[in-house]
């Protein structure tokens, strides 16, 4: 298994070192991390290759606001690193077990919302999600034939739907409303 | 070079592939500090990112910055 992966904490390690190293002294967040191979919690879900993870004082701003520092640094570092895409889901960004936890409350909330469309016959409407965070609803309900998850919308209003099996798709609220809810939760 | 304006450079340079045209003018007003960049024609995607989620991620960066440094800093990238 670990000699077929496509990145390895010694290739990508020291590059994933210098940049983090340098942006964090900048922005003088308190924080160090370690990169580490992937361990697999819930490999049907995310299996990561390599996970970075974080400590330190800062941790507490790092995860605040769904953790939208550390996706924003995951994702920079992506970049850095010219990863497609595709492979996103091979480096993980964590924090405190944050992104494990995350999985499980994601799971639950898909199963909980599967019950309630069933039992009400309406669909379930998801707040807007990241594409990883719709991918795990997804993944989730895999299994399940008397609901079927569909993610409609336009990034970063995109949101998943629970749906009864044999009812149609709603449609995708205003974007006017949505994005005016969004900013009502900024400060 | 203020440290902020080091940090939009340097994010910047990395996420590019022609780090040479990379430039970052940093003007100073009384509540925001505005930070200027600017990338090659054929690099403007790279900074901005599919949906807008890589300048995004700088502004998110940024804002965190800001704390620490009690100002607010605004990301322009100009075409």
């Amino acid at each position: 298994m670990a000699s077929n992966r496509k990145y390895k904490v010694e290739s990508i390690g020291p590059r994933i070192g210098v940049f983090l190293d340098n942006v964090l002294k900048l922005a003088r967040l308190r924080l160090s991390f370690e990169v580490v191979p992937g361990e697999v919690p819930h490999p049907e879900i995310e299996d990561p290759e390599v996970v970075v993870r974080f400590s330190g004082v800062d941790v507490e701003l790092l995860l605040e606001n769904k953790a939208e520092l550390l996706l924003a640094l995951e994702h920079l570092t992506m970049e850095m690193l010219r990863m497609p895409s595709e492979d996103h889901s091979l480096l993980c960004f964590d924090a405190d077990d944050y992104r494990m936890l995350r999985i499980e409350e994601l799971r639950l909330a898909a199963m909980t919302a599967a019950e309630k469309a069933i039992r009400t016959r309406a669909p379930f409407r998801f707040n807007p999600m990241t594409s990883r965070e719709r991918r795990i609803i997804h993944l989730a309900l895999r299994g399940q034939s008397a609901v079927r998850s569909e993610s409609i919308g336009v990034v970063p209003h995109r949101q998943v739907v629970i749906v009864p099996a044999g009812m149609p798709t709603p449609a995708v609220e205003s974007p006017a409303a949505s994005s005016f809810s969004q900013r009502g939760r900024r400060r | 070079m203020s440290e902020i304006r080091q940090l939009v450079e340097d994010i910047a340079k990395a996420l590019v592939d022609i780090p040479e045209q990379v430039s970052v003018r940093e003007v100073e007003g009384e509540q925001v500090t505005v930070l200027e960049l600017r990338v090659a024609p054929t690099d403007l995607g790279k900074v901005i990112g599919k949906q807008g989620r890589t300048a995004r991620s700088v502004r998110t960066l940024l804002g965190a910055a800001g704390m620490k440094l009690h100002r607010r800093f605004t990301l322009e990238i100009l075409e």
